[in-house]
């Protein structure tokens, strides 16, 4: 037997959302947490809207995905180089204005 | 199998097309074409494996060919973890495979994917004694992972900027540039952050035909009004990371290839698109198989065919007009497979000789190294009634619209079986959040058309909110009947 895979980076398959399913992880946040869905290098851009659709067709309905897990930046891999340095960026605009 | 090879390009091609130059891959001299995509030079060049996944050590090869998918990821000069897609290549690159033992071409890993057929549970491997845990722990380390530590001296730091903009504009695609037009004409500055290096999205797709035109005809006109337009500033290689919407201050962060930008807009129009994911079938995973928009990309686009006969399966229109574009370049088709019993098909597939497979799905994929053949079967059954014999493979999946930047600001996000998780808005693009706007198909379009139109009124209804004239909301009221 082959393995239908969901999330290309952490190797999760169709085999593992049933059995987390099965052991009672039955929401989105759950699922990820117990199968490392949507955890790897691309943050669940290509498998999470696979566990939604599982969990919808099981579970009857579209209420049953409507949270996705929460996103955090950032968004794509992305040198550390950019946001090293002196510089700074993430002042927030209230103290920028107290600069000024 | 039939090797890799170069297509002839059309004038109209609007990828990149250097001169030919060598660079190193796994210590052996290649050739490819300077500034196109690593990952399409190696895939010219023959390479079938880029690596090997992260538990099972299955092959991988590029499945999404715009920097979603982590199928391309190879060790560039000393740099793990590189999106080869996402890579220009230049003359001197030194590029390795980075997992699998003794080397990702053979990898006696692999022997654990075959082992264990349908899934390992990893929970319970081997937790019945606290030593077999702890061996177990030393032999998944060993395996496991993506790479090793980056050997290269970092780059310098980044120059960083912040600046506050009337409006910015996420994704240039469709929707986005339909949105930055709008914007333009009425007057304001906008800067529109691309993550690709070409502009356009679908419009780059050759499967792309709107209102008659092919993509690539109306991403020249549409890019020539925008660049006619002073307040516009387009910046391409510059992927929006975060967007902050709880603060005082909308923020969104952008990293370009020469700095690193804080942008403080009035106004955002998120305008990302959709990622393709994996076709569920046995073996998806397998080197060959791609998402259509993909091999769009790497055959139409970059003029690269690793293999053939291709098997298309969709029944999206794009995808029909994939086959149909791929027929009028004299390329051979393995067969065009259809859920639906009998799809409209393009005027070229019509008279083509090219197997229609109706009414059936893909099953499986076959193959060592590369896909060789798919298994077909009718809606319903789950054993296969045909066998395909093929050299690559596009396989259409349901959406997933890219809802992350949105849902960042705090814009509430719905879920819909049919066209997955997407950024709620009314009928002219606002979302729950007061200061941001959504179109395309990160906001649930369905076609290029609806992109285009969602594009048009977020346009007209971000500058409206930026500055009210009688003029814009006419031209809205227009739109929207």
């Amino acid at each position: 037997m082959g393995k239908t895979i969901v999330c290309q980076c952490e190797d999760v398959t169709q085999g593992d959302l049933e059995d987390a399913f099965e052991q009672g992880f039955r929401d989105l946040e759950s699922l990820k947490r117990y199968t490392g869905l949507a955890t790897g290098l691309c943050q669940g851009k290509c498998c999470i809207a696979h566990a939604a659709r599982f969990l919808a067709a099981l579970k009857g309905g579209d209420e049953a995905a409507a949270d996705p897990p929460r996103t955090r930046p950032l968004l794509q891999p992305t040198p550390i180089s950019c946001f090293a340095g002196p510089e700074e960026l993430s002042a927030s605009p209230a103290s920028r204005e107290g600069q000024k | 199998m039939a090797r890799a090879r170069r297509l002839d390009r059309s004038s109209d091609n609007p990828y990149p097309h250097g001169e030919q130059v060598e660079f190193q891959y796994e210590g052996r001299p290649m050739l490819g074409q300077a500034g196109e995509p690593l990952a399409v030079a190696l895939l010219a060049g023959g390479v079938r494996i880029f690596g090997r996944s992260i538990k099972y050590h299955r092959p991988r090869s590029p499945f999404c060919l715009h920097g979603h998918c982590s199928g391309c990821l190879l060790r560039v000069d000393g740099l793990p973890n590189v999106r080869s897609c996402r890579t220009a290549l230049r003359a001197g690159m030194q590029v390795e495979r980075q997992l699998g033992w003794p080397g990702s071409g053979r990898d006696l890993f692999r022997t654990l994917d075959w082992v264990y057929g349908e899934r390992l549970d990893h929970h319970s491997l081997l937790t019945s004694s606290g030593t077999l845990a702890r061996m177990a722990m030393g032999f998944v380390r060993k395996m496991a992972g993506f790479g090793h530590p980056p050997t290269a001296e970092p780059g310098p730091p980044a120059p960083k900027r912040r600046m506050s903009v009337p409006a910015v504009v996420i994704g240039a695609g469709l929707a986005g540039l339909h949105a930055a037009v709008e914007l333009g004409q009425a007057g304001h500055r906008v800067v529109v952050l691309e993550a690709e290096e070409l502009a356009g999205g679908r419009l780059c797709d050759a499967s792309c035909k709107l209102a008659g035109a092919t993509g690539w005809a109306a991403r020249r006109e549409l890019l020539s009004r925008l660049s006619a337009l002073p307040g516009v500033e387009l910046r391409l290689g510059t992927p929006a990371l975060a967007v902050y919407g709880d603060q005082a201050v909308l923020q969104v962060l952008a990293a370009g290839p020469d700095e690193t930008l804080a942008l403080e807009p009035q106004r955002l129009v998120v305008a990302t698109g959709a990622y393709a994911p994996l076709p569920q079938f046995e073996d998806n995973d397998l080197p060959g198989v791609l998402g259509p928009r993909a091999l769009d990309r790497l055959v139409c686009g970059h003029g690269v065919l690793p293999g053939e006969p291709v098997l298309i399966a969709g029944d999206a229109q794009e995808t029909l007009e994939l086959a149909a574009a791929l027929v009028e370049r004299g390329i051979a088709l393995a067969g065009l497979v259809t859920d639906r019993p009998e799809p409209e098909l393009p005027a070229q597939l019509r008279t083509a000789k090219v197997p229609r497979v109706a009414g059936h799905r893909i099953l499986r994929a076959r193959g060592g190294r590369w896909v060789q053949r798919v298994e077909l079967a009718p809606a319903g059954r789950e054993t296969p009634d045909l066998v395909l014999d093929c050299g690559l493979v596009a396989a259409e999946a349901p959406a997933a619209p890219a809802f992350e930047l949105a849902h960042h600001a705090g814009c509430r996000v719905v879920f819909r079986s049919a066209l997955g998780h997407l950024v709620q808005t009314d009928a002219e693009g606002h979302t729950s959040h007061g200061q941001v706007l959504a179109a395309g198909h990160c906001a649930g379009a369905g076609s290029a058309e609806e992109a285009r139109l969602q594009g048009q009124r977020a346009g007209l209804a971000c500058a409206l909110g930026l500055k009210d004239e009688p003029g814009l909301r006419q031209r809205l009221a227009a739109l929207k009947a």
